[in-house]
């Protein structure tokens, strides 16, 4: 029948959408592998993958681009489908990792580190003169972590007491995170130059920063996060019929909230504590992924993630590409990337789910 | 057969009770219409008998089973909802109607479920939408998509909250019919509210009269009378009848 013919072709366009969308991340990938400083050809790249080929390409490809490439690509998956989550959750377009103040909490916890405990004075991955005195290079991370994570239960524990009201939600992030920007600029006021630098550093999301360690972690959180945001699929696209309606429709709201924005920030705060704030992909990946292929979270969950992966990628290679030999915050690369594009999705063409 | 027995519901403690012993009887497949001022708790009333919202007492029983103690998705099979003001996700029409399957599948949609929404589509003629994306349907088309998406529940009892609200004279009409078509092919008992006394007049089987959180008059078309317009809504109307319909006229007799 010419209806269900119609349904068909729809899906098989989404299906081949994620699969254009993965074969994309494939093949960035790849060209991420290749570009840097030392410029290796495809055949270089698979040789030294296969640990053939020269020494130095074998370590250029294995110590430190592969880890930043892997890093690259959960995270930016990671960011971005908890973007999607919190704005299906919050009911808000506008909604993003920042919103419930996870990324401000993460950077008071890094600056408290760094600034108080002098500890993890990371080295950025621009350069390799490591000014690591501190503890411990990974002291900044796990404070932000543990911040992130003091914030979110905060959060979520008030948001409770008010049923998970998506407004009550919003406002309350909003209002924890900027307790955490005055904190955090309260440390700088006080901190040495040398303290204040490296802190500041610290918040520009870098990639470089990645170690098969961190790496395995975050893929660990982003995988079981994806994993379950896509078992909650249809009970997602109920909430985007309003509380009243999932809720008639034999949805537990409060609960399907509570857990989908826990696991969406924990995938933030896992990934900020790592790498450093990483703005922007949350909300433009998910945006234009919605609007290209419509609502429905079985399409839109995989597609945000690979689209987010595609945007750092992409970033990471621009960043490192006009660097000049350093390469430049992707935090900031992902915005500059990012927005003319988002506004070009915004005020162009009409999306075919407008 | 919905038994609704000295419902008592508020928001907030200190706020004066919104339903306040509020006591109804609808039989299996009847229409019962509730008529009401503005906040005179009709929604309030719908949201107590969907669970939406808790009552603070009373009970709601449904075949003789409590519906405050099953659990959503037990519910959720029993009662259907079609909210006042409708949107969705920018989903197809198909995904749209099989999300009210969620309570029957849990997570992923089987082929039964995909079959019974066809079943719906074909019956409502709304077959050749099943692509479409949902959000660029029209006003009465999109009411048409959320009935629909309440039958995927296949439940015994409708929860229709301004059914006519937001719609055109044309699409009033068709959405009245939809709701009686549902009612009398499958024996679905519907519970809802409308403003215009005619529409209801012509939709409902029963008619209950609530004002300050109780229902004050309940029956047949007998008893949508001037008085009683005029005790619940402070309104003045003339009943007139044509050709053997009654018909509610605004403004009172002239003295």
């Amino acid at each position: 029948m010419r209806e269900h013919a119609d349904l068909l072709k729809k899906r098989k366009k989404n299906t081949a959408a994620i699969g254009l969308l993965a074969l994309a991340v494939l093949v960035l990938a790849v060209v991420c592998l290749m570009v840097g400083v030392s410029r290796l050809t495809v055949g270089e790249c698979f040789a030294a993958i296969a640990k053939k080929g020269s020494a130095a390409n074998i370590r250029i490809i294995w110590n430190i681009r592969l880890p930043r490439v892997l890093a690259a690509i959960i995270a930016g998956a990671g960011l971005s489908v908890a973007g999607l989550v919190m704005q299906t959750d919050l009911n808000n377009p506008m909604a993003s990792p920042s919103t419930l103040g996870v990324s401000n909490a993460a950077v008071f916890g890094a600056n408290l580190s760094i600034i108080v405990f002098a500890g993890g004075f990371l080295s950025t991955g621009n350069n390799l003169t490591n000014y690591t005195s501190g503890i411990n290079p990974y002291a900044a991370s796990l404070m932000a972590f543990v911040f992130s994570t003091v914030s979110i239960l905060m959060i979520l524990g008030l948001c409770r007491l008010r049923a998970f009201q998506p407004g009550v939600v919003v406002l309350a992030g909003i209002a924890l995170g900027s307790v955490w920007t005055a904190a955090t600029t309260i440390l700088q006021f006080y901190a040495t130059d040398v303290g204040l630098s490296a802190a500041v550093v610290w918040s520009f999301g870098d990639l470089g920063r990645a170690k098969y360690r961190t790496d395995l972690i975050m893929a660990i959180v982003v995988l079981m996060g994806i994993g379950f945001f896509s078992a909650m699929s249809w009970k997602l696209n109920a909430l985007l019929s309003g509380d009243a309606a999932a809720k008639s429709m034999g949805v537990h709201v409060d609960r399907l909230r509570f857990w989908t924005m826990l696991f969406a920030s924990i995938i933030t705060a896992v990934c900020v504590s790592t790498l450093g704030i990483i703005g922007f992909v949350g909300i433009i990946c998910p945006h234009v992924t919605k609007k290209l292929l419509g609502q429905d979270h079985r399409v839109s969950i995989p597609a945000s993630a690979l689209s987010g992966s595609i945007l750092l990628l992409l970033a990471d290679t621009l960043s490192r590409s006009i660097g000049k030999g350093s390469a430049l915050p992707v935090g900031a690369i992902t915005s500059l990337l990012g927005a003319p594009f988002f506004l070009a999705i915004i005020f162009g063409r009409k999306g075919e789910h407008d | 057969m919905l038994e609704i027995q000295d419902l008592r519901s508020r928001y907030g403690k200190r706020s004066p009770a919104v339903l306040d012993g509020l006591e109804l009887t609808l039989q299996d497949g009847q229409i019962g219409v509730v008529l009401g001022k503005n906040g005179s708790g009709k929604t309030t009333l719908f949201k107590n008998i969907l669970g939406i919202k808790k009552p603070d007492s009373g009970s709601i029983l449904f075949d003789g089973e409590d519906l405050l103690k099953m659990s959503r998705s037990a519910r959720a099979r029993r009662v259907a909802y079609v909210p006042q003001s409708i949107h969705f996700g920018a989903l197809s029409v198909f995904d749209t109607v099989l999300m009210g399957r969620v309570s029957y599948f849990g997570f992923k949609a089987g082929k039964e479920d995909e079959e019974a929404v066809w079943r719906i589509l074909r019956d409502m003629q709304l077959e050749a939408f099943a692509a479409r994306n949902v959000e660029q349907l029209s006003g009465g088309e999109r009411q048409k998509i959320a009935i629909a998406r309440a039958l995927a529940q296949e439940p015994r009892l409708l929860v229709f909250d301004e059914p006519t609200g937001n719609l055109d004279v044309a699409n009033e009409q068709l959405i009245i019919e939809e709701a009686r078509r549902v009612s009398r092919e499958k024996g679905i008992a519907i519970l809802t509210s409308l403003h215009d006394f005619n529409q209801a007049l012509e939709l409902g089987d029963r008619f209950f009269f609530l004002r300050d959180g109780r229902i004050r008059h309940s029956g047949g078309a007998e008893i949508v009378t001037e008085d009683v317009i005029r005790e619940i809504f402070d309104a003045e109307v003339r009943v007139v009848e044509i050709e053997g319909k009654k018909i509610i006229v605004n403004g009172g007799k002239k003295t």
